[in-house]
């Protein structure tokens, strides 16, 4: 990743904290809303693959945990493994299509809030567990597929270009066009 | 060989991660400072951002809030519709302003706590956990607000300080399931504990006797005991039910919070640490 690279990446992750802090924490249903960090992470692994997905994953998380009062790290761990999850699982990806971005969106997220559960009873927030967790779950993951085709493009112009994506290499040989892609398919 | 090397540098990136994420999760329960001194300012640096553009989102965030809890609005629209109907006493129209005032008078004069500093802060939102019953106050270290400090507003407990940066700070409520209380109720001053059950939902009280006597809306406050983490003698509940199932080693109690969780504005902090021991009663 180049220093611009870095620079845009670090934009993109502050603006996008600031919008969660201030506007989409507000957006409770239920007590649960969005979570756009962990959006970050999946697009990360979305349009840059395995490794950027995880750095990415890793760094939302760490500015997510800065004002959470969870254990600090607890979220950096979990998006580092989401965003290389989506990573390995868009290596299995044939061609683009329009719903790729809101569908990986919504399963990843829901992956994502689960593993940060399970991490979190793991280090001892045995209540994140409790009967919340499904209401957690449903929201951020409907509301996580409602914001990725916003969000996919600017990590996506944050990363620059990155490996290609899917099995035919010489269709998609940018990230930028990997997320532009989904999105014109759906036109 | 080289593909080989580029197919596995991700797995050895991944796993340099997780080991730093769980060295920090480890710095983090060891109550390391410079865990916590990278928060704190990563809160103070992103403070003033928040700040300003809190500002110009603010009718973006209001516009969603108002379509999200569009069903809620109908249901407390038509909830104070009848209660507007039932109470017409110009008194009761008082405006925000007044009802601000209101509440600040009767946290300037608490009729607990009586001999511990307070500081008075306004609640500017919800905390950011989706795990925890949270909200964040406007008033940071530089106001004198520590963590650990009680929380309370004019009716009785709220929470405690669990973070706190310069300017801003969050508050654990009594509803969350992390939170337990110490409490005394009865004539013979029995002692319970007070666990949350998560949000909407009313406070369970263990280890109450069999033999207890108690009354309905009876109110539960804090024991104040050695080692406690709030001081003695602020009402933390009412009893809300009260069974002794047969077999039962315990009565089932229920409390319903004294302080209105959902509605939050204006809130007291308590100056006052755990480490300074059982307050007079």
């Amino acid at each position: 990743m180049t220093g611009w690279a870095r620079l845009r990446l670090g934009l993109v992750v502050v603006s996008i904290l600031v919008v969660q802090l201030d506007v989409l924490d507000g957006l409770g249903i239920g007590h649960a809303h969005p979570d756009a960090m962990l959006l970050v992470a999946v697009a990360g692994g979305l349009v840059g693959g395995r490794q950027r997905g995880a750095v990415v994953g890793f760094v939302a998380g760490l500015a997510s945990d800065a004002f959470l009062t969870t254990p600090f790290g607890l979220s950096a761990l979990a998006f580092a493994l989401v965003g290389f999850g989506v990573g390995a699982a868009r290596a299995s990806l044939i061609r683009p299509a329009w719903w790729i971005t809101p569908a990986t969106g919504m399963l990843a997220s829901a992956v994502g809030v689960g593993i940060y559960a399970l991490l979190g009873a793991t280090v001892g927030q045995g209540q994140m567990l409790g009967d919340r967790l499904a209401l957690v779950v449903g929201v951020v993951s409907v509301a996580n597929g409602v914001l990725a085709p916003l969000v996919v493009p600017l990590v996506g112009w944050a990363l620059g270009p990155g490996p290609p994506a899917g099995r035919a290499p010489g269709q998609l040989t940018t990230s930028v066009r990997f997320a532009a892609g989904s999105q014109r398919a759906g036109r | 060989m080289a593909l080989s090397g580029r197919s596995t540098r991700p797995r050895y990136t991944l796993l340099l991660l997780v080991l730093a994420s769980v060295t920090i999760i480890t710095l983090d329960y060891r109550a390391s400072g410079a865990v916590t001194a990278v928060k704190t300012r990563a809160q103070d640096v992103l403070a003033p951002v928040q700040s300003a553009v809190s500002g110009a989102l603010r009718p973006v965030g209001s516009f969603f809030e108002g379509a999200v809890s569009y069903g809620s609005l109908q249901a407390e629209n038509a909830r104070l519709r009848a209660e507007n109907a039932r109470l017409l006493g110009p008194s009761l129209r008082a405006s925000a302003e007044e009802r601000q005032a209101q509440q600040l008078l009767a946290q300037a004069n608490l009729p607990f706590a009586p001999s511990i500093a307070k500081v008075e802060a306004e609640v500017v939102g919800p905390g950011s956990s989706n795990f925890e019953d949270t909200v964040d106050i406007g008033k940071g270290t530089s106001a004198g607000v520590r963590v650990g400090n009680p929380v309370v507003t004019g009716s009785g407990l709220v929470g405690r300080v669990v973070a706190a940066s310069t300017d801003r700070s969050t508050v654990l409520l009594v509803n969350d399931p992390s939170s337990h209380i110490g409490v005394r109720f009865g004539p013979d001053g029995d002692l319970g504990i007070v666990n949350g059950e998560g949000t909407g939902q009313p406070l369970g009280v263990d280890i109450v006797p069999l033999a207890a006597h108690l009354t309905k809306a009876e109110v539960m406050a804090t024991s104040g005991v050695d080692q406690s983490v709030y001081p003695g003698g602020i009402p933390v509940g009412k009893v809300a039910s009260n069974k002794a199932p047969a077999g039962a080693l315990q009565r089932q109690v229920t409390l319903d919070p004294v302080a209105d969780l959902g509605q939050l504005d204006l809130v007291s902090v308590l100056q006052w640490l755990p480490s300074q021991g059982a307050s007079p009663r």
